[in-house]
C-alpha cells in the first residue's frame, strides 16, 4: 500500500511541470469552444421563437457561423496541431518561452472573438468589442505565429534525434514518413498562409471600422 | 463547337447578365437566328451559359425557342463559365503524366534515390510486373480517350486541369517512389499473392474496357442521347444487372489488385481516395438515371452490388 502511494506521488510529480501548460490551454480552449457553439444554439432558438418556424433559420445564424468556420478552420487545425503534435509530444519544448507566447496570443484573441460573437448574436455589440476584435489582431496574429514557429523550430532537433512519429524503410507496408521534414514543410506553409489571413483581416478592418469612422464624422 | 439556341418564330428576345441583370442585347421580331457573342473572340460559345433563370441550369445547344416556356418577349440570362478546356485535352494530359513519371522512378533516374542506384533496376520480378501493369493501365486510358469515349460535354473549366493533374501526377510519383525503391519489400505471401493480384487486375481491366465499349455503343456517333445501359453478349457487362456504374466497380477492382500485387500503403491510399471519388460520381449518375427513366431497373446499386 505504502509503495503504491509513493509510486502515485512520483507519477504526480512527473506530470506536474511539463503537462500543466498544455492541459491549461486545452481546458480554456474547450470551455471557449463550448461557449461559441452555445452562442450559435441560442441564436437558433431565438430566431425560431421570433419567426415561429424553421424557415430561414440558417440565415439568422449564417453570419456568425461563417465567421466561426472560415478563418477559424485554419486556426483550429494549426492549434490542434501545435497543441498535440508539437507541444504535447515533445516534452523538451513545453518549458520554452515561445509556448507562452502563442498560448497568450491565442487566449486573448479567443476571449475577444467569442465575446464579439456573443454580443453580435444578441444584437447588442458594444463598439469597444468590435474595435478590439479588429485591432488587437494586428499585434496578436504576428505574436501567435512567432510563438508557433519558434516552438516548432525548438522541437526539430529532438524530433530528428529520436525519430519521433517517423517510419523508415524497409518495412512490409513499403511506406515511410519523416516527421522532421514534415515539420519543416509546415513551417514553410506559413509563408503563403499567414500573410493571406493577416491582410484579409486588415481589409475586414477597413470595411467594418471604416464605416463607423464615417458616421462619427457626420455627427 | 457549341452554339446557342436556334430561334424559329417571330418573337423578341432580350438577354440579361445573370449577376448584374444588365441588358446585354435585345433582338426584335426574330425569325431564324442563332445567338452567340462573336464580338469578342475571348467569349467563345463553350464558355457561354444561357439560361431561363439566373440561378437555373443552362439551356442546351439543341433547345428550340418555340418549345421553351417563355412569353412574346423571351428573357434569357447569360453567365460566363470562365475559361474552358476540352475534356480530351484534360484526359490526355492527366494520363500521360503518371505514365511518364512512373517510368522515371522505375528506371531510377538520378536525384530520386541515392546516386549508387542511378539507372539500376530492381532485383524483384514483381517490381517489373507492377511497372508493366501500371503502364498498361494508363496506355489503355489514353487509347480509350482517343478512340472509345463519347463525351456529353465538350469542355470543362480550365482550373480543373491543374487540380486533376496534381492529383494524378502527385499520387503516381508517391506510389512509384516506394515500389521502385532499392529497399522495397515484396509481398509477404510471395508468388501466390502476386498471381492472384494479377488475375484480379487483368480481369478488372478487361471488365472496365468492356463497359466503356458498351457505353459507347449506346450512343450513335455525334449524338448526345442518353439510354439505360443493359447487359450485352459480353459476360463482363452482365454486372449491369446489379450496378449502375460498373466501370467504376471494375476500376476499384483493378486498383485493389494493384495494391495486393505491390503491398504498398500509398497504393492502398490512392485506391481509397479514388474509391471515395468514384462513389460520389456513381451515386450522382445513379440518381440522374432514376430521375430520367421511370422504368429504371430497381435491383441496381450505384457502384457496389447491394451495398453502395
Amino acid at each position: 500500500m505504502l509503495s503504491k502511494a509513493a509510486h502515485g506521488d512520483v507519477a504526480a510529480k512527473k506530470k506536474k511541470g511539463p503537462g500543466a501548460l498544455a492541459t491549461a490551454y486545452l481546458v480554456i480552449y474547450n470551455v471557449v469552444m463550448t461557449a461559441g457553439w452555445l452562442v450559435i444554439a441560442v441564436g437558433l432558438v431565438r430566431a425560431y421563437l421570433a419567426r415561429g418556424s424553421y424557415h430561414g433559420l440558417y440565415y439568422s445564424i449564417e453570419k456568425p457561423l461563417k465567421f466561426f468556420q472560415t478563418g477559424a478552420i485554419l486556426e483550429v487545425l494549426s492549434r490542434v496541431f501545435l497543441t498535440w503534435a508539437v507541444t504535447h509530444s515533445v516534452r523538451e519544448v513545453q518549458s520554452e518561452d515561445s509556448v507562452l507566447l502563442f498560448v497568450t496570443a491565442w487566449t486573448v484573441t479567443e476571449i475577444i472573438r467569442y465575446s464579439f460573437y456573443t454580443f453580435s448574436l444578441l444584437n447588442h455589440l458594444p463598439y469597444l468589442i468590435k474595435w478590439a476584435r479588429y485591432t488587437f489582431f494586428i499585434v496578436l496574429y504576428p505574436m501567435g505565429v512567432t510563438g508557433e514557429l519558434l516552438t516548432i523550430y525548438a522541437a526539430l532537433p529532438y524530433v530528428q534525434k529520436t525519430g519521433l512519429y517517423s517510419v523508415t524503410l524497409p518495412n512490409k507496408y513499403n511506406f515511410s514518413f519523416d516527421y522532421y521534414t514534415f515539420l519543416i514543410l509546415i513551417m514553410i506553409s506559413y509563408i503563403p498562409l499567414f500573410p493571406q489571413l493577416y491582410f484579409h483581416m486588415i481589409r475586414q478592418r477597413k470595411k467594418v471600422l471604416g464605416h463607423a469612422e464615417d458616421y462619427s464624422k457626420v455627427e | 463547337m457549341r452554339s446557342t439556341p436556334m430561334i424559329y418564330c417571330r418573337r423578341s428576345v432580350e438577354i440579361l447578365d445573370a449577376k448584374t441583370k444588365d441588358k446585354l442585347c435585345f433582338l426584335d421580331k426574330v425569325r431564324t437566328y442563332t445567338i452567340s457573342f462573336h464580338h469578342d473572340p475571348q467569349w467563345y460559345p463553350a464558355r457561354q451559359s444561357i439560361r431561363l433563370d439566373p440561378k437555373g441550369k443552362s439551356l442546351k445547344d439543341e433547345d428550340v425557342l418555340q418549345h421553351l416556356p417563355v412569353g412574346t418577349t423571351a428573357t434569357f440570362y447569360f453567365r460566363d463559365l470562365g475559361a474552358q478546356i476540352s475534356w480530351v485535352t484534360v484526359f490526355l494530359t492527366e494520363y500521360t503524366g503518371p505514365l511518364v513519371i512512373y517510368l522515371m522512378f522505375y528506371f531510377r533516374v538520378p536525384f530520386i534515390y541515392a546516386p549508387k542506384y542511378d539507372f539500376t533496376t530492381s532485383k524483384h520480378w514483381v517490381v517489373h510486373l507492377a511497372c508493366m501493369c501500371h503502364s498498361f493501365h494508363y496506355v489503355k486510358r489514353l487509347l480509350e480517350t482517343l478512340f472509345v469515349h463519347r463525351f456529353s460535354h465538350g469542355t470543362m473549366p480550365l482550373r480543373n486541369i491543374f487540380k486533376n493533374c496534381t492529383y494524378y501526377w502527385g499520387f503516381a510519383a508517391w506510389m512509384a517512389y516506394y515500389i521502385n525503391h532499392p529497399l522495397y519489400t515484396p509481398p509477404i505471401y510471395g508468388e501466390q499473392q502476386i498471381r492472384l493480384a494479377l488475375i484480379v487486375f487483368l480481369f478488372c481491366q478487361i471488365g472496365n474496357f468492356s463497359i466503356h465499349v458498351a457505353l459507347r455503343n449506346l450512343r450513335p456517333p455525334g449524338s448526345k442521347t442518353r439510354k439505360i445501359p443493359y447487359p450485352t453478349k459480353n459476360p463482363f457487362t452482365w454486372i449491369f444487372l446489379l450496378v449502375s456504374c460498373p466501370n467504376y466497380t471494375y476500376e476499384l477492382g483493378s486498383w485493389l489488385g494493384f495494391t495486393l500485387m505491390t503491398q504498398c500503403l500509398p497504393v492502398a491510399f490512392f485506391t481509397l481516395v479514388g474509391f471515395i471519388q468514384m462513389t460520389v460520381w456513381a451515386k450522382g449518375k445513379h440518381r440522374s438515371y432514376l430521375k430520367e427513366f421511370r422504368d429504371y431497373p430497381p435491383l441496381r446499386s450505384p457502384i457496389l452490388p447491394f451495398v453502395l
